[in-house]
């Protein structure tokens, strides 16, 4: 297996937060790679002797330096998909132009979805530094009782007020904004799978379109033979006009499927330049297809998915920041102290004085106590959402691996078995029909059936790379999607000052 | 030698006593000792010439195409002309192209043979070895030979992976021997043996066989002539056996289908033609052919031309003379055989084959395709196989396609070099025509009638013949002013 290079996510700055902790859930999931390669069940020897796959290095992992600027990238790796060229390679052309690879990187300088996921992270970073900050002093002046003896009143000065947060609540404040931060930097590596994934499965696609065209159009080469063999022997008694008919509807039938397969290839070009973002050119694909790859089993690969996916990744991270809330709302009915102070000067008295003030706001009436309610509802809530994303990604990985499975199947049986034995009855009535014993008809079937299991073989070659990318890369679709607020639909969030 | 003979049938007289000893060396060479063995109050088949051939018979002439009638007349088309061997000698051996003769050792006074039953890899052309079942590794199996008055035994052994049993087919024997499964026996199991013995008071052309229905089918026959004591009158001087069969074997496909109702493969003794040896004879001897027909449902309309044959017997028995019928062309049933008997008088290269058109060739197909088509070769598709030649739409311009029915020249089987070497390096098809392999193909062979010069040249030498050469002489050379008059 070769690995790329990915640049993912920059970490925007906050000020003051070193020594904010990281929950230990979000920092359990960071210690881990996010890729672990899924243990392959046993293989041909080829695939067994393929190179591990890289671990994918998670922002959270690089333990950034939030008090830094954000401008050293963190650096993902991706596994280079299942038959994907090697890194090498995408610098030098294939004989097709362009590789997998070199469309991969375009697509994460093109891709404004990623561009949007970046900000989501640099958004909710921003969140968690404003949380942090000291509410602003007030500064006043202040006269009271003018005119009293006749004189400018009895205090004539400035004073400042301040307001004291308890309880620290703008520590945890930031802590809860900073675990969104987490949930939206795992949201963005979904986002990047969603892309890359689409990117890849879009490739396969074009390029076993670029395949079926070639074996369609032996098919129409196939069906205008039929149509001369009929019409050569109605000339000799041994066809009649309605089969004459019947193989002109074969042979416009099989033309239309051609052009179906050739309107499939150029959409699935462009629906590959949408992706990526730029306009690629026609003729783009290596045929990689048919490369060996290590196969997959259901248990590492269940395992792999709910241990690892991005979706699992950042549900967790959410619940972590709706903890944080529940633990930042029972400290709110905490009054924070107002302390005011300034001086001035008595008129009345001739002399200088000092004004001192200091309030709270005792939680007689108001302690909070519907927030907290919603606090601990919404914590509630995304435990249940988590387990079902398990699930989901369960149900959904059990139809994937299956449709995998399958494929699999098909292609390692047509590639030992069909289509050798295909190719070798088609040979041997070639054979046959030149020392004069095979009907020309019959060489005619073999031919088309070389070419029906040749397409079989491409569809099912197709979907056994679909399914793979897609179990590889945590079933994510949705490469022009945009990415998902980190911010749970109904949640509290933000305020001016967001706690 | 009568008066007005020519040089050349002082030769063909003298080369007469060759032709019996050749036969019967022929017959010795294929390993077998000859089977008729004749009493001893009966001169031996290789006896010398007794007698001198006449040149005319009633108008009959041995030499050149005469009508020799009336129809009446005893030497009518050639009816009682004897052959130029003498009369009251025992019967020459039979000869059975292509297939062995199947030996015997006298045991207590009985012929003692041994069958085996067999599968049989048989080369129906070269290159082509199908898979049948036969006895002796021999598909069909080997000739038995014997004279009336025998007791003959057989030891039959099964090496076959299923029951069999064995018929004598026509024989008048008890029936315990009648090799019927079930009704006269218990089959012969797999690697068991089986004994028959009987006496043989019959004279004439007999067969054995499996009598299991599709093993019949998929080959298990052979011939069994009975001798009478002495040659039948009037005599003749080649005595031969075919056996004809029909099999189905599909393209890509070397086993035969004994269910099949369509036959594609056509043998005459194990061999399609142009792979069947041709029957050579001298110009002016007297023939028998044992024809018979051992094809599953198929009959074969028996045609050989430049000769009017006599049929002088059925399977079982001799005709009197006086029921004989001439013809051209006679139909075989499937389980019959028929004696043709006529005098070479015609030299040149006969076509002697079943005139069922579909028997005229093997596994015949359709005229379509490359084959038919200009500038199109099936080398093409099979060095293509990924992306093959676009066909040409305008096939039409071929202007035979103007006319309905085009084309129904049927093009024959691609013989590659190997196999166009093992069938022109034969002695028997020496000095034929270059391509004559082009008009011989399944239930087809050729009667070659040579004047003795030739016969030894193409028969008695080792000397390569250059294709064309005898029948050029035939034709258009010194032999061809004297017997074409």
């Amino acid at each position: 297996m070769r690995t790329r290079v990915f640049v993912l996510l920059a970490l925007a700055p906050l000020g003051g937060c070193r020594n904010v902790p990281h929950t230990a859930t979000c920092h359990s999931h960071a210690a881990a790679s996010i890729r672990q390669p899924i243990p392959a069940a046993p293989a041909p020897a080829v695939a067994q002797t393929a190179a591990p796959r890289a671990q994918v290095v998670p922002a959270s992992h690089a333990q950034p330096d939030l008090t830094e600027p954000a401008t050293g990238p963190l650096v993902e790796r991706l596994p280079a998909p299942a038959g994907a060229p090697a890194e090498s390679a995408a610098s030098g052309a294939t004989c097709a132009g362009m590789t997998l690879a070199s469309i991969e990187d375009m697509a994460t300088t093109y891709n404004p979805t990623l561009t949007q996921a970046r900000t989501q992270v640099d958004g909710t970073l921003g969140k968690a530094l404003q949380a942090g900050l000291w509410p602003n002093p007030v500064l006043g002046y202040q006269a009271e009782k003018i005119g009293s003896q006749g004189t400018a009143g009895e205090f004539q000065g400035g004073f400042i007020r301040q307001e004291i947060i308890t309880a620290q609540k703008r520590r945890v404040s930031r802590e809860k904004y900073l675990a969104r931060a987490k949930a939206a930097e795992f949201g963005a590596l979904a986002q990047q799978y969603r892309v890359v994934n689409d990117i890849r499965r879009q490739y396969w696609r074009a390029a076993g379109a670029t395949r079926l065209v070639t074996i369609h159009e032996q098919m129409v080469k196939n069906a205008e033979d039929r149509l001369v063999t009929v019409e050569e022997m109605f000339n000799v008694g041994q066809s009649n006009t309605v089969q004459v008919r019947q193989a002109r509807v074969t042979l416009q039938r099989t033309k239309l499927d051609l052009l179906a397969k050739i309107n499939d290839r150029d959409q699935a070009r462009r629906e590959l330049s949408a992706l990526v973002g730029v306009e690629l050119p026609e003729e783009l694909y290596g045929d990689e297809l048919d490369e060996s790859v290590p196969p997959l089993t259901w248990d590492a690969s269940l395992a792999y998915t709910l241990g690892e996916s991005p979706e699992v990744r950042e549900a967790t991270a959410k619940l972590e920041s709706d903890r944080i809330t529940v633990e930042r709302e029972l400290r709110q009915p905490i009054p924070n102290v107002f302390v005011q102070a300034g001086p001035g000067y008595d008129f009345t008295d001739n002399r200088t004085v000092v004004n001192a003030q200091v309030t709270v706001q005792p939680p007689i009436w108001d302690r909070n106590q519907g927030t907290i309610q919603q606090a601990h509802a919404d914590l509630s809530r995304q435990r249940a959402e988590l387990c079902r994303i398990e699930l989901r990604l369960k149900r959904d990985l059990s139809m994937h691996f299956k449709q995998y499975l399958t494929a699999q199947q098909h292609v390692e049986s047509y590639r030992g078995e069909v289509l050798p034995e295909a190719e070798q009855a088609y040979k041997a009535r070639l054979k046959s029909y030149k020392q004069q014993r095979e009907t020309w008809p019959m060489v005619l079937d073999a031919q088309s059936e070389l070419y029906q299991r040749q397409a079989e073989y491409v569809h099912n070659l197709v979907t056994w790379r679909d399914s793979q990318t897609l179990i590889e890369g945590f079933l994510l679709t949705g490469g022009l999607d945009a990415p998902q607020n980190p911010t749970p639909p109904g949640h509290i969030d933000a305020t001016p000052q967001p706690r | 030698m009568q008066p007005g003979n020519t040089r050349r049938e002082f030769l063909l007289l003298g080369g007469a006593a060759v032709a019996g000893a050749a036969g019967t060396t022929f017959a010795a060479s294929d390993t077998q000792p000859p089977a008729n063995v004749p009493p001893a109050n009966v001169p031996p088949a290789d006896a010398p010439v007794v007698r001198e051939a006449p040149a005319e018979f009633g108008g009959f002439s041995r030499w050149k195409p005469t009508f020799g009638g009336p129809p009446t007349a005893d030497h009518y088309l050639g009816k009682l002309v004897p052959g130029l061997r003498g009369l009251g000698l025992a019967p020459v051996p039979v000869e059975i192209p292509d297939l062995p003769k199947l030996p015997f050792k006298m045991v207590g006074g009985v012929k003692e043979f041994e069958l085996r039953c067999t599968p049989v890899k048989r080369e129906f052309l070269p290159g082509y070895p199908m898979d049948v079942w036969g006895f002796n590794d021999s598909m069909p199996g080997p000739l038995v030979e014997a004279n009336q008055g025998d007791r003959v035994r057989f030891i039959v052994h099964n090496e076959l992976p299923e029951p069999t049993s064995m018929h004598w087919h026509g024989l008048e024997l008890p029936v315990s021997e009648d090799g019927v499964p079930g009704l006269t026996q218990n089959p012969i199991m797999p690697g068991k043996s089986y004994v028959y013995e009987f006496d043989l008071h019959q004279a004439g052309t007999f067969f054995y066989h499996s009598h299991m229905a599709m093993q019949e089918a998929f080959g298990m026959v052979g011939g069994f002539v009975i001798h009478p004591k002495v040659a039948f009158d009037p005599p003749v001087d080649r005595d031969f056996f075919l056996i004809f069969q029909n099999f189905h074997i599909a393209p890509n496909q070397t086993i035969s289908d004994s269910m099949a109702m369509d036959w594609n493969w056509h043998t005459i003794n194990g061999r399609s033609g142009p792979f069947t040896t041709p029957l050579v004879v001298r110009h002016g001897e007297r023939v028998r052919v044992r024809l018979m027909n051992f094809s599953p449902m198929q009959h074969h309309p028996i045609h050989l031309h430049g000769h009017t044959f006599w049929i002088t017997g059925h399977e079982g028995a001799r005709i009197p003379p006086s029921a004989w019928v001439p013809r051209n062309n006679t139909l075989v049933g499937v389980a019959q055989a028929t004696d043709f008997e006529f005098v070479a008088f015609n030299p040149g290269d006969w076509i002697f084959h079943c005139h069922m058109v579909h028997h005229m060739m093997n596994h015949m197909v359709q005229q379509v395709g490359p084959r038919i088509r200009d500038d199109s070769d099936v080398s093409d598709y099979q060095n293509q196989l990924a992306t093959r030649p676009r066909v040409r739409a305008d096939f039409t311009t071929d202007s035979g396609f103007r006319t309905p029915g085009y084309p129904q020249n049927m093009q024959h089987m691609h013989m590659g070099e190997e196999m166009m070497m093992k069938i022109m390096h034969r002695r028997e098809v020496q000095g034929m025509r270059k391509m004559w392999h082009m008009g011989v193909h399944g239930l087809m062979t050729v009667l070659r009638v040579l004047p003795p010069e030739l016969y030894d040249l193409v028969m008695n030498s080792d000397e390569m013949v250059m294709p064309g050469t005898v029948f050029d002489r035939i034709v258009k050379g010194d032999y061809a002013k004297d017997y074409q008059q």
